[in-house]
């Protein structure tokens, strides 16, 4: 990965204002050159308009959009050497797949030098569609469809590979096999992609970095482990997995000694209804903005890291549901009045008593 | 909606791309920038000034030196003409005296009275609107036939739906004396089936029948696109929902058909609330309309009458187009790669009620049909062959003496033919991409694009005698430029004006089109590198295709049927068309009129199944 | 072509047009008249036979004088004169008539033609109600002047003479009814429905029939009249062939034409017993068609040589046949069965060019006003 010349795509300050709605709002990011860069959120996050303002589908109000550093502003999509792939794919009903592929040939030379015919062959067994050039879209599947969208894409050798939402209409099975195989593509061809989707799962499964995306503004850009498991906000915390979000105030700031379990933390006592709890501040907690007594405190404890009949912070629930997922079941329980999170392979029945180590709590926001 | 950038930043704009490719660290492969490829990029706003410029020359400037005339009179501004007018219950009717101050309370009280005055306004309104359901009420089952049934023959059917579009009023005069008259067929046969006679000529209602003998073809060929492009599926899936036929007809059929019935009968009001010839031919003066009036204002060279009379017959047309046209944007129906309806046999495969009562009421509608449509075209060829003694072919010996003896300032059939279609082709050629353009024009997002799409409409509803004179002033007259005198006229002008005036056609059947194509193949295109006239050209004019097809031959009968303008810009009568030899022939005896008549339903018939043909296998029109 | 258009008035005049380029250009003979006309930007139809000839006449004209199905004297009339003047003729016909030229004077553009023939009194009266300095110039020395029939002549400023005249009158069905002899006579029951008209504002023959009744019954009582005639349900059409065709096709058994009709019916070997002609109150409408120099024309005396032309004995009499008209003068010849097919009223009457000036606008408007109140 080149992290040393200008990302390869970067928006700055972008805005962009449909009417008196606002779809993206003073909006920075930067996507460096090879990266699997994903946008997540929730429908009208603004993260298709952002791919659509990458794309050149739309112009921003405010800011600009650069690729190498220069703006593109102005430029029109056919210029950006952007491969795109629509949530319905958008293949051209009145062309074979192969002439689907074909199509951006037409406006530049295949890549490598080859003939265009070649080069569909390469990109159909790129996407294991080898023999399908003469169908017509329409009798193929949904995955099928898929793959044809980005082997067309793909095949004028665009610099930067936008998906938007490609998999959503796919069935569960077919989309996580297919997500393995667009990320395997993209590494082979190292080929900088910005993907959109709504599936935090998804996001965090493919990407090199995560953006989450809330009311047309990021709430954070991180690589997957980083937004899963320190979440910069409560809303990734979230809308990123599943998890157990508690808040109070701080009754008492503690250092531990090396002996105690929590070695070399910080620890903050948060009175969260009738329980006190114990919260790492973690080790490297900046000074200015240490947490002091009387300072409200939101922390979020993933349902996997809450452990049954634990002895720290115990919280005693009552078992309201279990979801069966296969490998684990995700149990829900009711403490005083709140619903939490656990997951477990042998679930509890009835009565509970769950608890977590400080360092399993991260947290999310302080106001003093 | 996505914006687009074919303007200026494109060259800009290249630059850029090239740079950010190096930068990225790959060479770019982009082809360098060819004749072809810079024409490709600026073909779409070229073609938009080319359409404006052409607009603004042929049809606007002259339209705007006669419109002038109502609030510029004797070198002074002023808005009377059009108060006398409002405020004069020959024309206005009722309301004319509430316009004159007359207290409110008095004037409903004439509204209501039986013997209150509608005015020349109020009863062309009165005779559209009823023109319009006539035509809607025989469109429809024409349409549903057309689009729903297979039998030998539908096809070519459909292609000559268009016919009557084509027909010169007094061709149309002659049929419908023959068909309907008291000595006409309808009688003859309701005699001999002891039914009594009716009298239809001179009444209202047979101007109603001659409108809709025009105008139910329009319906029915809009129609029938909108059905053919009902998907099965959606049918289907409420079928299996539990919806009966005709529920499922209802909910999700009917819905998908209101728009293009809505064109249609949109079309069939501005098109009857200016017909002329046919309402005096038919219905005689009793019956006169707005454009009447207008007509015999201009004659008599009392323009600013005229003028403001004909305004208000645009504005209110335009309105009704626009009031469509706001509609039509909120309803249009997106689908995309969608599997028709099959057609159903003719011939029913059960003798099931069910079954068979569809095809008895098609039964009855064909009757109706026979004596609408089919005999007064009937009446037309027999009318060509016949004399004083009978049959004869004298009319058609006439048609070949003048071609070969006649003098050279006399119109001669066979140039007539070939300029029509010459001018045809020609204005088709301009049209259709004309037509396009602005179709893609008005289905982008801005504010008050509807406007602009019905402003866009106006050569449909501006009088055809108010076209004549403007062309006249505007482009025969010429312009003085530094002392030159600059004048248009001949063969490319009235292909101009044919193109002027087909357009629309083009417009109104392809926009919607454009309009209910995903944006994302669109957008697909571009970023694959196609210029946006390439992605016009290779996705979205392709999906259209039916549309752009019918368009095509509705834009070709207008330049068929063109009367006005040509007599106008042709430069003598080597450039005159079937219609103005029709117009020639027209003596004591109409014999070599309807012959020349029969010439041109045979010419465009074939020209329809041609235009029909190159369709490909089974367009929507 | 006239070369003498572009190089009048102020400055040149460049004329785009573009006929040849649409491959239009004729295929016979006439390809280079096609040219010709080509340059003289869409006058309706201008043509001439290019030939030795020193100087060129340009006519306008309505088309059915030079071109009409059954027969028209356009072509025969200028082949004898160029024979014999040694000068080219060429028809124009522009499809609004006089009022082309009504409106070029408007607009100040150059006339191209020298003359206009096919003037009638209301033609006359709108040209002088519409421009001020007027269209027409004196009209001369004419040769044969004497010989028009002192009827006939309209013009009372002497700018345009009478070549020939019609008579309008009612051609009715003798198989099918017997006309009244009288306007009263129109609205006798048994006449319910039987007779048909044209708008007075698009038909020569319904404008005349209109002001017939008029002169009938004055310009006070002639809506009364129609009011009547409106209740014994009179057809009024849009144009003289709208009311021919429907007449012809039973629909009525009488209808307002020309006193010529049976010339015609006899060409077509008709029934004569089905084609009458009935003058009502013993008179027919004349309607005298008038000619008229251009005030400044490029050859206004070779106009006047052309109008004392179609003066003479001979050429009114071939004129009258082929335009099936009267003839103008007392002089004509006519061919000896003319008269029995052709009829002529024992009173012809019309309106003078001073009864309709200021008048007939009046009268047509108040008519239409009645006519088709709604």
């Amino acid at each position: 990965m080149n992290r040393t010349g200008p990302p390869a795509v970067e928006l700055d300050g972008v805005t962009r204002h449909y009417g008196e709605t606002t779809a993206v709002e003073d909006l920075s990011l930067a996507v460096r050159e090879g990266e699997f860069f994903t946008l997540v959120g929730p429908s009208g996050c603004g993260k298709t308009t952002t791919l659509r303002l990458i794309a050149g589908f739309e112009d921003p109000t405010q800011g600009e959009v650069r690729f190498g550093g220069t703006s593109v502003t102005g430029v029109p999509p056919e210029d950006r050497d952007v491969g795109v792939v629509f949530q319905n794919y958008a293949l051209f009903p009145h062309m074979t797949v192969g002439e689907n592929i074909a199509y951006g040939l037409s406006f530049t030379d295949p890549p490598g030098g080859g003939s265009a015919e070649a080069r569909v062959q390469e990109l159909l067994e790129l996407v294991d569609l080898g023999g399908m050039a003469d169908r017509d879209p329409d009798t193929l599947s949904g995955g099928q469809q898929q793959r044809v969208a980005m082997a067309r894409a793909l095949a004028p050798g665009p610099d930067v590979l936008l998906l938007d939402e490609p998999m959503s209409a796919l069935d569960a099975k077919l989309r996580e096999r297919l997500r393995v195989q667009v990320r395997e593509i993209q590494q082979e061809l190292g080929i900088t992609t910005i993907y959109v989707t709504h599936d935090q799962e998804e996001a965090l499964a493919v990407s090199d970095r995560v953006a989450v995306m809330r009311d047309g503004t990021p709430e954070q850009v991180a690589p997957p482990r980083t937004i899963y498991r320190e979440p910069a906000t409560e809303f990734v915390a979230t809308f990123v997995g599943d998890n157990n979000v508690l808040s109070g105030a701080v009754t008492a700031v503690r250092s531990t000694d090396a002996a105690d379990a929590d070695s070399g933390q910080t620890i903050a006592d948060v009175t969260v209804d009738s329980a006190t709890l114990s919260v790492a501040l973690g080790a490297d907690s900046d000074p200015t903005s240490a947490v002091s007594p009387g300072d409200r405190l939101t922390f979020c404890v993933r349902p996997e890291r809450l452990a049954v009949d634990a002895d720290r912070n115990p919280l005693t629930a009552t078992v309201t549901s279990a979801e069966f997922l296969g490998e684990t079941t995700r149990v829900h329980l009711d403490w005083e009045g709140r619903e939490l999170l656990l997951r477990a392979e042998d679930p509890p029945t009835d009565t509970v008593a769950v608890g977590f180590a400080p360092t399993d709590a991260h947290i999310v926001d302080r106001r003093s | 909606m996505a914006r687009d950038h074919d303007g200026d930043a494109k060259g800009a704009g290249s630059d850029h791309s090239e740079k950010a490719t190096e930068t990225a660290g790959s060479p770019s492969r982009k082809r360098g920038r060819t004749v072809r490829d810079t024409i490709e990029r600026r073909a779409i706003v070229g073609l938009a000034v080319a359409t404006i410029a052409l607009l603004l020359g042929i049809f606007y400037y002259p339209v705007a030196t006669v419109f002038i005339d109502s609030v510029l009179v004797d070198g002074r501004w002023t808005g009377r003409v059009f108060i006398s007018i409002l405020q004069d219950q020959f024309y206005f009717g009722e309301p004319a005296r509430f316009l004159a101050g007359e207290p409110i309370a008095s004037v409903i009280e004439g509204v209501l009275s039986p013997d209150r005055r509608l005015g020349v306004i109020g009863f062309t309104a009165y005779q559209a609107a009823l023109s319009t359901v006539a035509s809607v009420a025989l469109g429809l089952p024409a349409a549903y036939l057309l689009a729903r049934y297979e039998f030998p023959g539908r096809r070519t059917l459909r292609s000559l739906t268009i016919l009557p579009f084509v027909l010169p009023s007094i061709m149309v005069g002659v049929g419908f004396v023959a068909t309907f008259g008291q000595n006409g067929t309808l009688n003859a046969v309701l005699g001999a089936l002891g039914l009594g006679e009716v009298k239809l000529l001179f009444t209202l209602e047979a101007v109603v029948i001659a409108h809709a003998f025009y105008n139910a073809p329009l319906v029915a060929r809009v129609t029938t696109a909108a059905w053919e492009s009902v998907d099965a599926s959606a049918v289907e899936t409420a079928r299996s929902l539990g919806a009966s036929p005709f529920r499922a007809f209802r909910d999700v059929v009917a819905p998908q058909l209101y728009p293009s019935v809505l064109m249609g009968a949109a079309l069939t009001f501005v098109f009857t609330f200016s017909t002329f010839p046919i309402v005096l031919a038919l219905g005689g003066f009793r019956l006169a309309t707005v454009e009447v009036f207008v007509y015999r204002l201009i004659r008599d060279l009392e323009y600013a009458e005229a003028a403001a009379l004909a305004l208000i017959e645009l504005g209110i047309s335009l309105g009704l187009l626009y009031a469509y046209l706001r509609y039509e944007a909120k309803h249009t129906v997106r689908s995309r790669g969608i599997r028709p309806l099959p057609r159903r046999p003719l011939r029913p495969p059960s003798l099931s009620v069910r079954e068979l009562l569809p095809r008895m009421g098609l039964a009855v509608y064909a009757l109706v049909a026979l004596a609408v449509f089919i005999a007064p075209i009937a009446s037309m060829l027999v009318a060509s062959f016949s004399g004083p003694e009978g049959l004869t072919l004298a009319n058609y010996q006439f048609l070949i003496d003048r071609q070969t003896t006649g003098a050279s300032f006399q119109v001669q059939p066979w140039d007539a033919v070939r300029n029509s279609l010459l001018f045809g082709v020609a204005s088709l050629a301009v049209a259709l991409p004309m037509g396009v353009v602005v179709a893609v024009l008005t289905t982008r997002d801005y504010r008050g694009r509807k406007l602009v799409d019905a402003v866009a409409m106006a050569p449909l509803a501006v009088s055809g005698i108010v076209v004549g004179l403007g062309l006249l002033r505007g482009l025969v007259f010429g312009v003085e430029v530094g002392g030159s005198r600059f004048a248009v006229g001949g063969g490319l002008a009235i292909v101009a004006a044919h193109a002027v005036a087909g357009y629309p056609f083009v417009v109104r059947t392809v926009a919607p089109g454009l309009e209910s194509i995903d944006h994302t193949l669109v957008e697909s295109a571009r970023a694959l590198g196609a210029p946006r006239a390439r992605a016009l050209l290779d996705i979205e004019l392709p999906l259209v295709w039916p549309a752009v097809i019918a368009g095509a031959a509705f834009a070709f009968a207008i330049s068929i049927g063109e009367f006005s303008a040509t007599i106008v810009l042709a430069s003598g009568t080597n450039q005159f068309t079937m219609p103005i030899a029709i117009e020639r022939f027209i003596g004591r005896r109409l014999g070599p009129a309807t012959a020349m008549g029969v010439v041109l339903l045979v010419v465009t018939s074939a020209s329809f199944l041609l235009i029909d043909r190159l369709g490909g296998d089974d367009v929507g029109f | 072509m006239d070369r003498r258009s572009f190089l009048t008035a102020a400055g040149a005049t460049v004329s785009v047009s573009f006929a040849g380029c649409a491959g239009l250009g004729g295929s016979d003979g006439a390809s280079t008249e096609a040219s010709n006309t080509d340059e003289s930007t869409a006058t309706g139809t201008s043509t001439g036979d290019a030939g030795g000839a020193d100087e060129t006449l340009v006519v306008g004209t309505y088309s059915a004088f030079v071109d009409s199905p059954s027969t028209s004297p356009g072509a025969w009339v200028k082949q004898r004169f160029e024979e014999e003047f040694d000068a080219r003729l060429i028809w124009q016909t522009p499809s609004n008539e006089v009022n082309h030229y009504i409106e070029r004077r408007n607009a100040g553009v150059d006339i191209e033609a020298d003359m206009y023939l096919g003037l009638n009194t209301d033609h006359l009266v709108r040209v002088d109600e519409n421009l001020d300095d007027g269209l027409f110039a004196d009209v001369g020395d004419v040769a044969g002047q004497d010989d028009i029939k002192p009827g006939l002549q309209f013009d009372p400023d002497g700018r345009a003479i009478p070549y020939d005249t019609g008579y309008i009158s009612l051609v009715f069905d003798g198989t099918a009814t017997t006309a009244p002899e009288t306007f009263d006579g129109l609205l006798a029951e048994e006449h319910a429905g039987d007779l048909i008209t044209q708008n007075p504002a698009s038909s020569a023959t319904g404008r005349a029939f209109l002001l017939h009744t008029i002169k009938q019954f004055g310009p006070d009582g002639y809506l009364d009249y129609w009011s009547d005639l409106q209740d014994n349900d009179v057809r009024v059409l849009g144009s003289w062939s709208d009311a021919y065709s429907a007449w012809s096709g039973g629909e009525a058994p009488m209808v307002v034409s020309y006193s010529t009709d049976q010339v015609f019916a006899d060409q077509n070997d008709a029934n004569m017993e089905k084609h009458q002609i009935r003058f009502l109150n013993d008179q027919g409408y004349a309607n005298p068609e008038g000619m008229a120099v251009f005030d400044g024309a490029d050859t206004p005396d070779l106009a006047r040589e052309f109008m004392g032309f179609l003066l003479r004995p001979e050429i009114q009499g071939e004129i009258a046949v082929r335009n099936v008209q009267f003839p103008a003068t007392d002089s004509a010849e006519l061919p000896e069965d003319y008269a029995k097919l052709a009829q002529e009223p024992p009173e012809p009457v019309t309106f003078g060019y001073d009864e309709l000036k200021g008048s007939v606008s009046g009268w047509i408007s108040d008519w239409e006003r009645q006519f088709a109140s709604n």
